[in-house]
């Protein structure tokens, strides 16, 4: 049952991924990303990390991808951004990305071959996380915080920028 | 505890049927009950009577946007008190003043967004630090 379920939601995974990238509007391709994600977030939970799997739901599948679609839809580019994202489809865009990536692949199977087990097939409870992320690692608890406190701090400052510079400068 | 079993995925797959259930229910029955008249204005948008003219392109101010990511921001946040909060017996008071450090940084970030307007819409009345 596991083994079956896991190589459908990586199939599913797979399959959304190559449908987000070939979409020419953006929109369709965000909802075959927010699948991706859904999907990546079960392979997460079937490998026996649920904290995981539901971090990629709340942050990626949730509060990102909201965001995407959010501006996305916002910005409402219409059949000119289908035209130009319909450009950027050619081999010649896409052909050098494809061949670094492909050189990343070769080299995640040949170390994945080389190691016995990558997952200690071992359920990592969230409350096993929390006692970790809190225990040794809290300093990087810490940093994650003034890291937080420097991106809101950061967001706002480029956004007032540039909406007033929109409206001519008023500062 | 090794593999999730099968036994752990039946929860899952009882939300997963109610949910399609819901979406379902939801789908059929304003399709049952919404009405199928086709006229030449019926997929005009209703403005108060009045015709819209013009794109809907519009440029929108990066306001919004704005509180979209303050929103991802502070996401991330819940999701460090989540996981400090399921720990919590486990933690003490180690654990207690690590994560009150951690919401002072971010409630020092929302008071900053605050007080210098960040968080206010359209046209800015506050006068604050992050003006001038």
């Amino acid at each position: 049952m596991i083994p079956f379920l896991f190589y459908m939601a990586a199939a599913i995974a797979l399959v959304s991924t190559v449908l987000a990238l070939t979409r020419s509007n953006a929109a369709h391709a965000l909802i075959y990303l927010i699948i991706s994600l859904l999907a990546v977030a079960v392979v997460f939970f079937l490998l026996g990390a649920p904290f995981a799997a539901a971090l990629e739901i709340v942050i990626y599948a949730g509060a990102i991808m909201v965001l995407f679609v959010f501006v996305i839809m916002m910005l409402n580019l219409g059949e000119e951004g289908d035209q130009r994202e319909r450009g950027w489809l050619e081999p010649g865009v896409w052909i050098v990305p494809a061949i670094l990536a492909a050189a990343l692949m070769i080299e995640t199977v040949a170390v994945i071959s080389m190691t016995e087990g990558m997952t200690s097939g071992e359920m990592v409870s969230a409350k096993a996380v929390g006692i970790k992320l809190f225990g040794p690692y809290v300093l990087a608890v810490e940093i994650a915080s003034m890291l937080l406190l420097a991106g809101l701090v950061g967001a706002y400052h480029v956004g007032r920028r540039l909406s007033e510079r929109r409206r001519g400068g008023i500062s | 505890m090794s593999n999730p079993e099968s036994a752990e995925l039946l929860p899952f797959i009882v939300y997963f049927c109610a949910v399609v259930l819901l979406v379902a229910t939801m789908l059929i029955l304003s399709w049952l009950l919404g009405q199928r008249r086709q006229n030449k204005s019926t997929n005009m948008p209703f403005e108060s009577g009045v015709l819209s003219v013009g794109s809907s392109q519009i440029r929108l101010s990066v306001e919004f946007y704005l509180i979209a990511i303050f929103f991802v921001i502070f996401d991330l946040e819940t999701v460090f008190i989540f996981a400090w909060a399921i720990a919590f017996f486990e933690l003490g008071w180690y654990g207690f003043f690590a994560i009150l450090v951690f919401i002072l940084v971010l409630t020092v970030a929302l008071i900053y967004e605050w007080r210098s307007g960040a968080l206010d819409w359209g046209v800015k009345t506050r006068t604050g630090i992050g003006e001038s």
